[in-house]
């Protein structure tokens, strides 16, 4: 602290002292049932899992014959039917990027909106239960709704019929990446349009009132302030979306193409129709280390921001 | 409703100021928040350099007034003019004010050096001159070595100090401060009111200064409008405030006064004489239109009451109690009570029987409220 902050007799500044709370036996007890829920649930079947991957997978069932087999097969394949499994992760991962970019960029302004330009608190209700809504509607049935817009003789085309739009690509949606990327953004908009409004309603309507004040237009403001200071939300948002959409089965399954197999429908084909538990749990256990890498790195981002 | 005299704009307006204009200039300006009416028909001359205080409770529409001034609301009537030149059409971002906000609106994710550069920056200043006047600020501020923190690893102190910097090295005309001490301790509330006038001084910029805290607003001003219900009660020096409060309002908020009630006995010019009773006769100025016979409201600072002995009935000491350097007492008189500040060792213990001797040419009549 300088002499002169010393001399108008300013408090010393203590930077925030981290709560070391004294780490008593009780405390260890009230963690032993997350603990004990995290294990059972989480830590024992992944462990499980983890052993299927290292077996080896015979006519009728496994082998325990500890190898890296599986694990070889997943990132570079074999002579019988070539590399199929590293391309698919990489597809669901492309497709996963794409829905987390449309839902951001459809989401943003709609949190936008619903934070600082609705200013009747009945309409900001009103919107908020809409955008809430849809996520009581099962995602199957969402889902099923997307097959029957975008079908041959779906909402989408008969409408582009009747208007004299007759659009081959628009009519031919169904059974595409397109319906995948499109059924999914439906399904993770809302969520995304959620985290990005929890950070924007906390951000004090003064902060952008301030930079105004200091001669900074509109634009400009939301540039340098709006944006970088919704930045948490919108990395938790995307964390999620990037997580659950490139390791979704059910969008592919039903509005995808024979091409547009994701990594999770190949993980489902292993432990179901094709029998081969030990490559089924490789492949999840790859996916797992993308999604968790995804997560240190937006987990280090977020840090950041909120410095 | 708009104003006809809004159309005006630009054309030299009636009542405006004769040679040279004012810092800040509000003319008959009206805010409505629905039914609320914020601040109505205001009129308001700030002189260039002036620091001028806006005091009333809490609700009487002193942020408002601010927040017109700073283009964050418009007018629903009237005009503002900043330097001679109308505001209507002249969005925040345009105005040359700035503005010290409640609770600081510092930029969280932004360095101290760099919340104090940012309108800098965006207004094109080139950098080397933006980190030279930000440093310069920044040592006028007493905190040159706090530019690489974040706001929130300062006190408030320290926060309310960078405030201060981002707002005036933009060099306004005019820096609006609304209740910028309201968050810190007694303490370091004191001290900043004394830093305020200090900076005041040495940048020379017109300070409209809000505050609810008439001590704050007595120590700091040139000058105080002291608001109410959304217009102005009275605007004077801090000293005429103190000695001829306008109204009983002015009378009752500005430090402590004895508000009895009482009938005019003779008029004459600005000075009444007005039976109170059990109290005896008082004499003091007034500005109201009063008559032999009116009800009045008399205010008596309790510094002007002197407690001497005296007989049965007259008057009783109920209470007596050590505040600072003085002693409070409270004394009943017939049905009013009054409080006398004492000097320690002259005081009497309650249930005495005192007599009050009332001398002071502070003292202030005002017509009885309707109803009263
Ligand atoms: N944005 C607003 N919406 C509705 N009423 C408001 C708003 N801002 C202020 N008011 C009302 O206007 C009056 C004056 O408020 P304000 O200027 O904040 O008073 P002060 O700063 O003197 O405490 C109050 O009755 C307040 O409730
Ligand atoms: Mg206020």
């Amino acid at each position: 602290m300088s002499d002169a902050a010393a001399q108008v007799g300013l408090p010393p500044v203590t930077p925030e002292e981290d709560h070391k709370v004294g780490k008593g036996k009780g405390r260890a007890f009230l963690g032993i049932p997350v603990v004990g829920w995290m294990l059972i649930f989480f830590g024992i079947p992944y462990f499980l899992l983890f052993l299927q991957s290292l077996w080896e997978p015979t006519a009728f069932g496994v082998s325990h014959n500890w190898n890296l087999q599986n694990y070889k097969l997943v990132f570079f394949g074999d002579s019988l039917s070539g590399n199929i499994y590293l391309p698919t992760l990489l597809r669901s991962l492309k497709v996963g990027a794409m829905v987390t970019v449309f839902s951001t960029l459809l989401a943003f302004p709609i949190a936008y909106l619903l934070a600082f330009k609705i200013a009747n608190s009945r309409t900001r209700l009103m919107l908020y239960v809409l955008v809430i809504v849809p996520l009581w509607a099962s995602y199957l049935l969402r889902a099923y709704a997307w097959k029957v817009i975008l079908g041959q003789n779906g909402l989408l085309g008969s409408v582009l019929d009747k208007v004299g739009l007759e659009n081959t690509f628009l009519n031919n949606l169904l059974y595409s990446q397109a319906a995948v990327v499109i059924t999914m953004t439906h399904i993770f908009t809302p969520f995304m349009i959620l985290t990005i409004y929890a950070v924007l309603e906390r951000l004090p309507p003064s902060l952008i009132e301030a930079s105004k004040d200091l001669g900074v237009g509109r634009v400009k403001t939301f540039l340098t302030l709006v944006v970088p200071l919704s930045l948490p939300g919108v990395i938790a948002g995307a964390t999620f979306t990037m997580g659950l959409s490139s390791g979704d089965f059910v969008a592919p399954q039903l509005v995808g193409g024979k091409n547009d197999v994701m990594i999770a429908n190949q993980v489902y084909s292993q432990f179901g129709a094709t029998n081969n538990w030990p490559l089924g749990s490789a492949i999840a256990f790859v996916l797992l280390g993308f999604v968790a890498i995804l997560v240190a790195i937006s987990t280090q981002a977020e840090k950041r921001e909120q410095l | 409703m708009i104003n006809p005299e809004s159309g005006l704009a630009g054309a030299p307006t009636a009542g405006a100021p004769e040679g040279h204009s004012a810092a800040v200039e509000l003319e008959n300006v009206t805010k409505r928040y629905g039914e609320v009416t914020a601040v109505e028909d205001l009129d308001l001359r700030v002189e260039d350099g002036q620091f001028l205080t806006l005091l009333g409770p809490s609700g009487c529409g002193k942020t408002t007034t601010l927040r017109l001034i700073g283009g964050f609301e418009a007018p629903n009537r009237g005009i503002i003019r900043i330097g001679g030149d109308d505001m209507s059409s002249r969005p925040a971002y345009k105005r040359p004010v700035n503005t010290v906000f409640q609770q600081y609106a510092l930029f969280p994710h932004l360095s101290v050096s760099q919340n104090v550069g940012y309108g800098l920056k965006h207004a094109g200043v080139s950098r080397s001159e933006t980190a030279e006047r930000v440093g310069e600020m920044m040592s006028l501020m007493q905190i040159p070595d706090v530019g690489d923190r974040r706001p929130r690893e300062l006190s408030g102190g320290q926060q309310q100090r960078v405030a201060l910097a981002r707002a005036l090295v933009m060099e306004p005309k005019v820096l609006l401060l609304d209740e910028p001490l309201g968050a810190l301790d007694y303490k370091l509330r004191k001290e900043m009111q004394f830093e305020l006038k200090r900076i005041h001084r040495e940048v020379g910029v017109t300070f409209i200064y809000v505050t609810h805290d008439q001590e704050e607003a007595m120590t700091m001003s040139d000058r105080i409008v002291v608001m109410s219900h959304g217009h102005i009660e009275q605007d004077a020096s801090p000293a005429e405030i103190f000695d001829r409060p306008l109204t009983a309002f002015v009378a009752d908020f500005i430090g402590d006064t004895n508000i009895v009630h009482g009938t005019v006995t003779r008029i004459e010019g600005g000075h009444a004489t007005v039976d109170l009773g059990p109290l005896g006769e008082i004499g003091g100025s007034t500005d109201d239109q009063l008559a032999s016979g009116d009800r009045v409201r008399v205010s008596i600072r309790p510094t002007d009451v002197h407690v001497e002995p005296g007989g049965a009935g007259e008057a009783v000491v109920q209470d007596s109690v050590l505040v600072g350097g003085h002693i409070a007492m409270k004394i009943a008189s017939g049905d009013e009570t009054v409080v006398a500040h004492v000097a320690r060792g002259s005081s009497y213990e309650p249930g005495a029987n005192v007599h009050l001797r009332v001398d002071s040419d502070r003292i202030r009549v005002f017509a009885a409220a309707e109803g009263a």
